[in-house]
């Protein structure tokens, strides 16, 4: 290959690209649009759709579940009692607290959700942003085919994501490749595509732009971070998960030191798309409904209920296989416990941690937010351009990839005892924890304690019972 | 010869036949977003294609475990994530691997191009003895070729690389490239487990126990 010639070529090449991609998007389901009819997997109508549109696996008719239609009337009530607080929004109220941790009826998650995040008024405020970045986006969009290749395989079991280039689908491609010009220092990271699909089946496009934007780059979500090169907030947030399952669950810990399973290898889900497909979807939209109130806490207290309520399976499980098998693929398609008990447990976990100051990892570094004004347009440059058709990794790749190493031999030496960083931090000071701390962190081991046969059966008192209690705390220094 | 991979992720001992060593090796699957690397282990693994596999995040771990003679070669397989921000994390994955498949998509020459990036990496960075395939994807869509069957056959052998053209929806060649890898594999002398610090050393402690292992 010659040199002069090349860089005009993959320049070209990336322009055609891109061109092509759009085009495509802009015909939509006009059957002038070549759609391999790969790409279009048929389906059989009869099979059971669900009422958030995922085709299930499964056909109708289905088995009646008796408590079904007590549920429904309670929905009902809760719809009414809904509607009148939206009317009267009040985000610091105790009451939508409460409720929200009952869960948002599934009517009117739409208008709660865009509350919660705050987009009416940031669109106000914006007004005219979100078409010039779609503008933007169709001459500078760096990630285009990258976004094409997700929105081709995001969701695709559900009706409104079924059909290559339906209107959800062009929905999907718009926010992604606009927010990368909003927001350029983030781009575009796989796994946000599972966001803003979340946030599709709630809201429209523009909508669901500020909406994640809301979740990239206020505070109490701040997910820039875990998106970025480098990705400093997993990171930290990787850290402080790793440090509870040692002090709380160190017969777990073991567990999984043994088998190698850096938790990297199985929450990595839980942390950038918050729990999309690692958990049943309709679970997962009541763990939704409280991360939008209360953020990135949520997240923390889930991943350690997720493990605490499956313990017991878990030291069960003899290999790494069969661990991630469970954690990622047998608990998105039965999580074994009623939801309203999981939300219990969660909420008392979060409280929990909150008094034990373990609610959140030590604070971040600058690095975890935006550094640039967002929507503030710079020109990419040409290995921007470029992309992935450059032959060698970039500078920024390599300094990442060696500190990834370096994490991996960190990790390979840390066990219980060592967990300096934390111990100098200020959320527990020193090696003295004091009796308190003891106590809570006994009380998280073992209140939640359950026998692994409750499955599906839904007991009100057993988050209180301690049954199947545990010592382990007590092995652990503290 | 059986040549039949077994699902269900343990070495066990497969139906009637007389096992006497079990061999657990670590394979990386790299390369470009959208190629068909989960695909590929998809169908390698569970006998399945879905047209709407769903885009890996960070990477996906899964095994299986092929016959050869009288050894059954079990597959740790880590399916990385394609995009460039998450190679990264790679190096969790690929260190250790005794064996990566490299794959492009016959369709687009960047995603060669891309697969030759990583060959190189994997040459400066993971075991020395690793064994490298390239695997030329979506076969099935030759119409559309863009990548030459022979550039890329003269590129495998040049830099000593295991080379087929395969289609995870068809089926074309999937389990003959892991077959071919688990052949070029040392099987007698323990080279195959000196990954660099991670591996799966208890594990493989566990093995042995239990089977006449004969990966040290
Ligand atoms: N026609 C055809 N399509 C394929 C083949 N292999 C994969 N695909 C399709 O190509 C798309 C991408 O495949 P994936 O297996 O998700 O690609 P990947 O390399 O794992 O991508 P990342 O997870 O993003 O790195 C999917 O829509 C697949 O259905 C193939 O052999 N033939
Ligand atoms: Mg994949």
């Amino acid at each position: 290959m010659d040199d002069d010639g090349t860089d005009e070529l993959l320049l070209l090449r990336a322009r055609e690209e891109r061109e092509k991609i759009f085009q495509r998007y802009d015909r939509g389901t006009d059957p002038s649009n070549d759609v391999d009819p790969w790409e279009n997997p048929s389906f059989e109508v009869y099979h059971y759709t669900d009422k958030y549109g995922f085709i299930q696996d499964q056909r109708l008719p289905i088995k009646h579940d008796p408590h079904e239609s007590r549920r429904l009337e309670l929905e009902v009530e809760r719809e009414k009692k809904w509607l009148k607080m939206l009317e009267r929004w009040d985000r610091s109220q105790d009451k939508l607290r409460k409720r929200v941790f009952k869960g948002i009826p599934n009517k009117l998650r739409s208008a709660a959700w865009l509350k919660l995040l705050n987009i009416p008024e940031t669109k106000k405020k914006n007004a005219g942003v979100y078409g010039r970045m779609l503008t933007l986006a169709r001459k500078y969009c760096t990630e285009t085919r990258q976004i094409d290749s997700d929105v081709n395989r995001q969701f695709r079991e559900n009706l409104a994501f079924r059909e290559r280039y339906s209107i959800k689908q062009r929905s999907l491609f718009n926010v992604l490749t606009a927010y990368s010009m909003y927001n350029m220092e983030l781009g575009y990271c796989q796994g946000m595509s599972g966001l803003v699909a979340v946030l599709l089946l709630y809201m429209d496009e523009e909508d669901a732009f500020w909406g994640l934007n809301t979740l990239m780059s206020d505070r109490k979500y701040a997910m820039h971070g875990l998106f970025i090169e480098g990705f400093p907030k997993l990171t930290r947030f990787l850290q402080h998960h790793d440090y509870l399952v040692a002090k709380i669950m160190p017969r777990l810990h073991k567990h999984f030191a043994k088998h190698n399973l850096d938790s990297i290898l199985y929450s990595l889900k839980w942390f950038f798309v918050i729990f999309i497909e690692r958990i049943p979807y309709k679970l997962c939209l009541r763990i939704w409904d409280i991360y939008l109130l209360d953020g990135e806490r949520v997240v923390t207290a889930m991943a350690f209920v997720i493990l605490r309520l499956h313990k017991n399976r878990l030291l069960k499980l003899k290999d790494m296989d069969a661990i991630i098998e469970f954690l990622q693929v047998k608990l998105h398609k039965d999580f074994g416990y009623d939801d309203d008990y999981v939300i219990r447990a969660l909420e008392h976990t979060m409280q929990e941690l909150k008094r034990l100051k373990l609610d959140l990892p030590p604070p971040p570094q600058p690095n975890e937010f935006p550094q640039r004004q967002l929507g503030e347009f710079i020109e990419p440059d040409f290995e921007k351009k470029i992309g992935h058709r450059k032959s060698v990794f970039t500078e920024n790749e390599r300094e990442v990839l060696t500190n990834v190493i370096l994490r991996q031999e960190i990790i390979g030496q840390t066990d219980v005892e060592s967990t300096n960083s934390y111990e100098n931090s200020e959320s527990v000071t020193g090696d003295a924890i004091s009796m308190r701390t003891y106590q809570s962190f006994n009380s998280l081991a073992t209140s939640l304690a359950l026998s692994t046969d409750t499955l599906d059966s839904y007991n009100e008192n057993k988050l209180d019972s301690g049954s199947d209690t545990e010592v382990e705390v007590e092995n652990t220094r503290l | 010869m059986a040549t039949t991979p077994r699902g269900g992720g343990t070495a066990q001992r497969p139906n009637g036949a007389s096992q006497n060593k079990i061999c657990q090796f670590k394979l990386v699957l790299l390369g470009e977003s959208a190629v068909g690397k989960s695909s590929l282990v998809l169908r390698f693994v569970k006998g399945q294609f879905h047209e709407y596999q769903e885009s890996t995040i960070g990477a996906a771990f899964l095994t299986q475990t092929l016959c050869i003679d009288d050894t059954a070669v079990k597959f740790e397989i880590w399916d990385t994530a394609g995009q460039e921000r998450y190679h990264s994390l790679a190096p969790m994955y690929y260190r250790g691997a005794q064996a990566a498949i490299v794959v492009y998509d016959i369709q687009n020459q960047d995603s060669f191009q891309r697969a030759k990036t990583w060959v190189k990496e994997l040459q400066r960075q993971a075991s020395p003895n690793i064994v490298i395939a390239l695997a030329g994807n979506k076969a099935d869509l030759s119409n559309s070729r863009v990548v030459e069957y022979e550039e890329a056959k003269q590129y495998a052998e040049e830099n000593g690389l295991l080379f087929m053209e395969t289609s995870a929806k068809t089926a074309m060649n999937v389990n003959d490239i892991f077959l071919a890898i688990a052949k070029k594999l040392p099987k007698n002398d323990g080279a195959g487990n000196q990954g660099s610090g991670q591996g799966r050393r208890l594990a493989e402690v566990e093995q042995n126990r239990q089977t006449n292992n004969c990966c040290k």
